[in-house]
């Protein structure tokens, strides 16, 4: 019996510790922890919360971009507030947006030095227990414990895979580990005990830069951002290698890169289907958050091969066409961010002589941003008479010479087995 | 000296045309005129025309409403009348005419009339309408992408066919309730050779559209095809239809042509959203035995693209 009470003592011990260790923590660090508010100037209500804490005892705060993206595109609607953790209110100014790693340095007017949160100088160890903190749903700020589990893979930008309940409303707010320093920034979740953080070296350089050199203007510090992060991911896509994969009688490529993912799709179960179908999708895995409707940084590369031994050729070829007309944008963008389609198209054979292609390139050019553009590639083969190929694309938020390289290098890579 | 009078309608169709050998013609809404006219606005003893030996002269019997000359308002009495003159009596008119009235020179048979008599001959009329319904049905199997038997392409044949017959019966109705011939067939002939010579022009786009880049304009020419077989369309209808001068069958073909393309023209504008989101590209493709042109280089087609981007670039601005 004794023995029983011992084992029971020593399984609950780490829990209890765990939950004293949060209390400490909540107690220490509440006055540099805020919830951020987007204020709509006509109403006077919120649109948008999220979560922030005190980085420099002179009140700058830091928090993720996406919680006052509003006010970034337009500052004339919004007005960005924090609420401390006695209740208290007052009025923020954006300093400073890291708009790839979806961060952003605001700032309150303090009379007197303030205590604030410092951020980590090594990363954590795997398994190394963290707590994150943040105002989930509006519910008051809280702590919630978990487990470091290193950077996700299959990501082109660095994130942080937290296993822990990261919530929406807790966006912003600080991962600190047992020793109260910032080690993450809670950004995403993906379902149940698996949340996603901003590690602590993408703030520590947002800081510093701002300490340097703060921007002259947000506008052109995201272009800029912008800019080097598309240059940055699309030549990682053209330096790697793009293997040659089989599909049906063609051969599509495929980036070898771990964060651009595949799927694949057939209607090879259902014998009486006139054209037999089988289709591979590869895309990067995450996009930039810029607006609640304008994202960017996608590509996507789709690949539908079908063949017929039932039907004729005309035949063939009208249901093919049928396929292929209605192609859509890979990022969601609205009148404001971005001009409609400009499209071009011709029949294109590349120098091997491998295929025999239409192709329609489309391209819009982004408002803000103007060397940014969107980009969609419809490659349809017509030297076959019942084997069709459609090789796509779609690229968005890139520069003319980036996009042109990548067009290039897809429509060569495309060919018949 | 002999008279030709012409009973004219209210609304200008002529109704009898009487020739009079005697002095003196009475007309008027009483049984004993020469000319009894119906109208109850006439007097029965209107008015008589009387030869002088030298003139027929206009002579109201102090008729309740009066004689006119033309549409106008000079009383006709005691007017000498020239060959041709209109009288209005009550709401009716009467025209005048002497025998050595000039008329117009005649008109040979054309090889355009034959041709459009060829488009009413029955074997005509039937194969046209057969072939439309036949392409019509080819063109749905070619829709459709699950396997189809014969009556399923032959209902939705003959209901388009059945659907398309409705203009030229409304034409023929039109010119029937006109006073004009109906020409059923005529009209029905016309169309149908139009409706096909539509399908053809529909395959010549696809073609056209195939086989040039979008470097190519010319390809809008192809546009204008079916508008310009439209207008011929409407105009023949007219011709066959009804009697009317040569700029007025203009003017009405002009006007179905406009009302038809650009009523559709109209309707797709209303419909377009302020701001698209998805690429409007043309994605023709029709089997390599089709394709003509020969293929451009890929460095060709980013050169092409290179401009594309300057292009939305410029529109960017434009929207700024």
């Amino acid at each position: 019996m004794k023995g029983f009470f011992a084992l029971l003592l020593w399984l609950a011990a780490p829990a209890l510790y765990a939950t004293e260790q949060a209390g400490t923590i909540f107690k220490q660090l509440a006055p540099s922890l805020y919830q951020i508010r987007l204020i709509d100037k006509a109403s006077g209500e919120k649109s948008s919360i999220g979560s922030g804490f005190q980085i420099t005892a002179d009140g700058l705060i830091a928090t993720n971009y996406h919680v006052i993206s509003g006010f970034a595109q337009y500052p004339n609607k919004y007005q960005i507030q924090y609420l401390d953790h006695q209740g208290n209110k007052g009025d923020l100014t954006l300093a400073s947006v890291d708009v790839i790693n979806d961060l952003a340095l605001v700032k309150r007017n303090i009379d007197q030095d303030m205590p604030f949160f410092t951020i980590a100088d090594n990363s954590p160890t795997k398994g190394e227990e963290l707590f994150s903190l943040g105002n989930p749903h509006d519910l008051g700020m809280i702590v919630v414990p978990g487990t470091y589990n290193g950077l996700k893979k299959e990501s082109f930008i660095d994130k942080i895979h937290f296993t822990g309940s990261v919530n929406s409303g807790m966006s912003g707010g600080p991962v600190v580990n047992k020793d109260t320093q910032v080690v993450g920034i809670n950004v995403a979740t993906s379902g149940n005990q698996i949340g996603f953080l901003v590690p602590h070296d993408k703030l520590a350089t947002l800081f510093n830069h701002y300490q340097d050199s703060p921007p002259a203007s947000i506008e052109e510090q995201m272009a800029e951002q912008l800019s080097a992060y598309q240059k940055a991911l699309i030549d990682k896509l053209l330096e790697s290698k793009w293997q040659g994969k089989v599909l049906g009688k063609s051969l599509i490529p495929t980036i070898d890169v771990p964060f651009i993912r595949c799927w694949g799709e057939s209607n090879s179960d259902k014998t009486d289907a006139l054209i037999l179908s089988a289709m591979a999708n590869c895309a990067l895995d995450e996009d930039t958050f810029i607006d609640h409707n304008f994202f960017t940084g996608t590509v996507e590369m789709q690949f539908q091969y079908m063949e017929t031994d039932k039907i004729s050729p005309l035949k063939f070829y009208q249901l093919y066409q049928r396929q292929v007309t209605r192609a859509a944008a890979g990022n969601k963008a609205t009148k404001d961010d971005v001009t409609e389609f400009e499209c071009h198209h011709d029949i294109v054979m590349p120098l091997n002589q491998s295929i025999n292609n239409k192709s329609i390139l489309c391209t819009r050019n982004y408002k803000k941003f103007p060397a940014l553009f969107d980009v969609l590639y419809l490659g349809l083969s017509v030297d076959r008479e019942r084997q069709a190929l459609i090789s796509h694309f779609t690229v968005s938020g890139v520069e003319k010479e980036m996009a042109l390289a990548f067009t290039k290098r897809f429509m060569e890579s495309v060919s018949w087995k | 000296m002999e008279i030709i009078i012409e009973e004219i309608s209210k609304g200008h169709k002529l109704i009898g045309r009487h020739k009079y050998a005697q002095s003196s013609v009475h007309i008027g809404r009483g049984y004993h005129n020469d000319i009894i006219v119906s109208d109850p606005h006439v007097c029965a003893e209107h008015l008589t025309i009387d030869y002088d030996g030298e003139h027929w002269k206009i002579n109201d019997l102090n008729s309740v409403n009066g004689s006119f000359i033309g549409q106008g308002k000079q009383a006709a009495n005691g007017h000498i009348v020239n060959s041709g003159d209109v009288i209005s009596i009550g709401n009716s008119q009467i025209r005048l005419i002497f025998p050595n009235h000039p008329v117009d020179t005649s008109i040979p048979f054309s090889a355009f009339e034959s041709l459009i008599n060829l488009a009413r001959h029955p074997l005509v009329v039937i194969a046209s309408i057969v072939l439309f319904a036949l392409a019509t049905g080819w063109l749905t199997f070619l829709e459709n992408a699950k396997e189809v038997n014969f009556t399923q392409l032959l209902v939705p044949a003959i209901k388009l066919t059945l659907a398309f017959c409705i203009w030229p019966s409304i034409i023929a109705l039109i010119s029937h309730l006109t006073k004009n011939d109906a020409r059923v067939l005529h009209q029905i002939g016309i169309c149908f050779i139009f409706f096909l010579l539509l399908m053809v022009t529909d395959a010549i786009q696809a073609l056209t559209y195939f086989n040039t880049s979008s470097n190519w304009p010319v390809a809008w020419f192809v546009n204008l095809l079916p508008i310009v077989l439209a207008f011929c369309m409407f105009w023949l209808n007219c011709y066959v239809g009804f009697h009317m001068s040569k700029a007025r069958r203009i003017t009405a073909a002009a006007s179905l042509t406009i009302l038809f393309f650009g009523g559709s023209a109209l309707l797709q504008m209303s419909k377009r959203p302020e701001f698209n989101p998805r690429p409007q590209y043309n994605a023709t493709i029709l089997p390599p035995a089709y394709l003509i042109s020969s293929s451009s280089s890929v460095d060709d087609f980013i050169k092409d693209a290179d401009k594309l981007f300057e292009k939305a670039q410029k529109k960017a601005n434009d929207e700024k």
